[in-house]
């Protein structure tokens, strides 16, 4: 909320969140009704735009040639490290490699671990992928402890010097929201060819979960400690690696996960350069010729991997008793003895093909449920194109058509329909609703024109006002000149395109998600089954879903939206169910002994403290929405996401960057703004 | 179909060759492994023609796209199967460059046009002739191509050749860009599950043209002048209103070759391949579910003569 030197100007004792709203639901207004005038008000003209991409390609192809001779000496002495743990586990004969697993399943969480770490290691065995797996597992091996120790000493840095700790933020949300396809080609060139690329990539996208979890372990550490550690003596240096490091080691240890499990969902991308007979190569075969049953058998093998490793590396962020050590002397002699014993005739793990009958089950299944329903699904999907996504995209003045609505639209219904909806606005503001009747508005303007046509000076100008309710002024000029950024760039008809994508998923998301998520935390039995999905949704490879998707809806819009919704509504639906069912003891209690019914509970009490946690889930929803647009852009959708593989199959090193920089922007931007107003809100209940 | 005279198998052009140096048979010759069957089968084939002369090969899997940077460096030594109507344009700049180097074409027949998988002939009875479409384009229609029919075309990186085609033959179709190969493959899937109209954007060498029984729309015959002169074809105003001309399919490789291997050289120069030879081995693959290895070894000890002479040639 802006200071109150700034709320204190405002006419008619407005509340900033109405004065912002109706500032830009008039902007939206005068936008259209000039823009018979004024042309320019929608399309930027061509004169103005500067060749930003140019200019970021010859900058940064310059940079690349200097950095080259070095970049290609650490890729060099990557290799090695890569070489061996390849070796090691490929040339390890399986026994071994399970029990080993075993073992350290059974000393981080006992029985229960061990049987994890048996089972999910037999699937992949049996699964004939076994080969595949050790590679993948090689490449996380070593792109791990490289994006550890990056995240370490970035964490370190920020928590000691204060000063730098904004901008290492910053650069922390750039890598993690520009796509890594943006910036494989220069990659590509800097580090050469092969597998040490895609240990790279994977690098720089799991490190900034390792430094976010350090610097705020480090922020917790209680000051009685730190103030001991000051009084024992000793050097600074001694200080932070003796007591507060280790002080801070169990959410450090939580960044560890995190950062395992982001460099496991960028096996793919690996895959993408190639270099390498990994997983994911074998997914993205099988998805070349849509066989979903073994597209969607190898991602389960990402799945299982994903899961053994996250409740491992979770167990070490838990305080854990100890366990018999001898279990794990027996588990490795059973193990030893296996090996010995079948000596030469042991099978070669590449033979088993234990799921390939029940692959080709789910694939028919897939064909025959197409076949079957193929008219009905048709149906559902043209009902959702006319009469939702079409509007939303172009406009009411161009999505109705006679054969879509049924009628043409003219000219004189959308000043009907505009006038319409400035009344009822008026009508809602005199009566005391006043944010209401300008979002009324704002909605209208937005059907009116469509996301995809519309005017700038309104995108940035509303951007600019939100910014300003949620964060002030500064938030304010944040969104307003990024964005301008974006529309001086030439990018900004991909750009909306985009955000109209990501717009209408997050939309659906949020209902769809907020809705389980209300359901889920109602009733246990229906978080049982819902939560196994979200934990599949977030760690198969969404290639795979690519294929039913498609198989159902085709090319198009519609299937791109549906792959987005796919991966975007998990934080929602997470988030919404641990807000609702986090209420404080006491908040419940005394609603209770007021005589409160279970839905006025929920309503009354529940759902307003859920509303910050609310937020976030809605915040990650976004940049999932966001992240998801490049897959996407494997069905065909147009937008910055089409543009970033237009640029690695010619190469085109600013154009990717270009691209890929709009798309970080449009992200940001939208999680300021949503991040402001949780901040806000979290302050008004006292958090 | 071709006579049976013309599927004599790899030619080996062995009139003007010269033995030549082995060279460093003791490093490996890397050959890139891309995203496609039909690919696996000319590289393993090349593969066992240089292992037959003495040579080590490395199999290296690469992305098609972006594989050439790779090869300018000396990571990649060889790339068995490019198809020029889809290159990146790095390979263009590198190869202008004198950094990667054409090493003659493969052989294959590749044919590309606008396809239909056979039931769509009970829906637009007048195919396969193109003229068929003006009537019938509206039973392609979609939501989202109304008043027009659909017509899926390429990935947006590999050209927009539908596209210009119903423009230039003046078809009252729309062009959808698919997003990768496997769009392009669900499309024909889930087209012919629910037997649903479909016309793509398509080529051949590929297993689905018989898996899925696909049918060429027969266009005007492309020929060169077609796309130079406007008044050529049905449009007096417009070039390419006719078929595409055969896309050349060639390989490439690192320019090194010739000094380190040169006999190496001479082999992937030679070496041919044709389409009536890789398509049932695609088959055996693809359909079958055979280790693309063995269906080449089997190959190469059958079919000798296809290739031995080429290899022969170099060494001796």
């Amino acid at each position: 909320m802006p200071q109150n030197s700034e709320t204190k100007s405002l006419p008619w004792g407005l509340t900033p969140g109405a004065f912002a709203a109706w500032a830009a639901a008039l902007l939206g207004l005068a936008c259209i009704l000039l823009t018979p005038v004024f042309p320019w008000l929608v399309k930027w003209p061509a004169a103005l735009t500067l060749p930003m991409t140019d200019w970021i390609g010859s900058v940064v192809g310059w940079f690349l040639s200097v950095l080259k001779p070095a970049a290609r000496l650490f890729s060099a002495g990557l290799g090695y490290p890569m070489l061996w743990a390849n070796w090691l586990l490929t040339a390890t004969p399986w026994p071994l490699v399970i029990g080993v697993v075993t073992a350290i399943g059974w000393y981080l969480g006992g029985l229960r671990m061990a049987a994890l770490g048996l089972g999910g290691l037999s699937f992949v065995l049996a699964s004939g992928y076994w080969i595949e797996s050790m590679n993948t597992l090689a490449l996380v091996a070593v792109s791990v402890p490289l994006a550890l120790m990056a995240g370490l000493s970035i964490g370190i840095l920020a928590y000691e010097f204060p000063r730098v700790k904004k901008p290492v933020q910053g650069l922390l949300d750039v890598m993690q929201t520009v796509p890594t396809f943006a910036y494989l080609t220069p990659l590509l060139f800097l580090f050469g060819f092969g597998p040490v690329v895609g240990l790279i990539a994977s690098a720089i996208y799991a490190a900034p979960p390792m430094a976010r979890n350090v610097l705020l372990g480090l922020e917790r550490v209680e000051d009685d400690i730190k103030d001991a550690a000051v009084m024992s003596g000793g050097t600074r240096r001694q200080q932070l690696f003796l007591i507060e490091i280790p002080a801070a080691a169990t959410q450090i240890m939580v960044g560890v996960n995190q950062c395992l499990m982001a460099a496991l969902s960028m096996v793919i991308i690996a895959a993408v350069i190639g270099g390498f007979n990994d997983i994911g190569w074998e997914v993205l075969l099988t998805m070349r010729k849509a066989q979903f049953g073994q597209s969607f058998l190898a991602g389960l093998v990402i799945v299982v991997f994903a899961m053994v490793i996250d409740r491992m590396s979770g167990a070490l962020a838990m305080e854990r008793r100890r366990y018999d050590l001898r279990v794990i002397g027996l588990l490795m002699a059973v193990a030893l003895l296996f090996t010995l014993l079948m000596g030469s005739s042991l099978p070669n793990p590449s033979d088993y093909a234990a799921f390939d009958p029940t692959a080709a089950v789910v694939d028919r299944a897939l064909g025959d449920f197409t076949a079957e329903y193929g008219l009905a699904l048709d149906q559902l999907k043209n009902t959702i194109l006319f009469y939702v996504m079409l509007p939303l995209r172009i406009g009411l003045d161009n999505a109705v058509l006679p054969f879509t609505w049924g009628f043409m639209w003219t000219p004189a219904m959308s000043m009907i329909f505009l006038a319409v909806a400035a009344t009822g606005g008026v009508a809602l503001f005199l009566t005391g609703r006043r944010v209401a009747g300008a979002v009324l508005l704002l909605l209208a303007v937005t059907v009116e024109t469509g996301v995809a046509e519309l005017p700038w000076a309104f995108v940035i100008g509303g951007a600019g006002l939100v910014g300003w309710v949620s964060g002030g002024r500064k938030l304010a000029l944040f969104a307003a000149s990024m964005l301008a950024l974006i529309l001086v760039s030439g990018l900004w008809d991909r750009a909306l395109l985009s955000l109209y994508l990501s717009g209408v998923s997050v939309l659906a998301c949020t209902a769809v998600g907020g809705a389980t998520g209300l359901l889920c935390a109602v009733s246990p039995a229906a978080w049982r089954v819902v939560r196994p999905i979200c934990d599949m949704l977030q760690t198969i490879p969404l290639f795979v879903f690519l294929i039913p998707v498609l198989m159902f809806f085709q090319i198009g819009e519609f299937s791109a939206f549906l792959a987005i919704c796919a991966y975007a509504v998990v934080p929602m639906i997470r988030y919404t169910r641990h807000g609702l069912i986090n209420t404080p003891e006491e908040m419940l209690e005394a609603a209770v002994s007021s005589g409160a019914t279970g839905w006025q509970i929920m309503r009354e009490v529940r759902a307003p403290y859920a509303v910050p946690t609310i937020l976030l889930g809605l915040n990650q929803t976004i940049l999932y929405a966001f992240s998801m647009l490049v897959i996407a852009a494997l069905i065909g959708t147009t937008g910055l996401g089409q543009s970033i593989y237009l640029a690695l199959g010619k190469g085109d090193v600013g154009l990717g960057l270009g691209a890929g920089a709009a798309m970080a922007i449009l992200a940001l931007v939208a999680d300021r703004l949503v991040q402001g107003f949780a901040e806000e809100k979290r302050r008004a209940l006292g958090l | 179909m071709k006579s049976l005279a013309l599927g004599a198998s790899l030619l080996a052009i062995a009139s003007a060759v010269n033995a030549a140096e082995l060279g460093a048979v003791d490093e490996p010759i890397k050959l890139a492994i891309n995203e496609w069957t039909g690919q696996h089968v000319s590289t393993y084939i090349a593969g066992g023609m240089l292992e037959a002369a003495g040579y080590k090969v490395e199999y290296v899997t690469a992305g098609y796209m972006n594989m050439y940077q790779a090869m300018a460096e000396g990571e990649i030594h060889g790339a068995m199967e490019i198809w020029e109507s889809n290159v990146s344009e790095q390979f263009g700049q590198l190869a202008a460059e004198g950094k990667v180097v054409e090493l003659s074409d493969l052989g294959l027949e590749a044919r590309e046009g606008i396809a239909y998988p056979a039931h769509v002939a009970d829906i637009c009875p007048g195919l396969p002739a193109w003229e068929a479409l003006k009537d019938c384009a509206m039973q392609f229609a979609t939501a989202e191509t109304i008043p027009m029919g659909r017509l899926v075309d390429y990935p947006a990186d590999w050209g927009t050749p539908g596209a210009d085609r119903a423009t230039a033959l003046e078809l009252p179709l729309k062009a959808v860009p698919a997003g990768s190969e496997g769009a392009l493959i669900t499309e024909i899937r889930a087209s012919t599950e629910k037997k649903s109209p479909l016309l793509i954007t398509f080529w051949q060498p590929h297993w689905a043209m018989s898996a899925y029984d696909l049918q060429w729309v027969a266009l005007p015959a492309g020929e060169a002048a077609c796309y130079e002169d406007a008044s050529w074809g049905p449009n007096p105003n417009a070039t390419s209103d006719c078929d595409f001309l055969p896309a050349r399919i060639f390989k490439a490789g690192w320019p090194g070759i010739e000094d380190k291997w040169p006999a190496a050289f001479e082999i992937l120069t030679n070496y041919k391949l044709s389409t009536e030879d890789q398509q049932p081995m695609m088959g055996a693959v693809d359909v079958d579910g055979n280790p693309v290895e063995e269906v080449v070894a089997e190959w190469m000890a059958a079919n000798e003569a296809a290739w031995k002479p080429v290899v022969d040639a170099a060494i001796q």
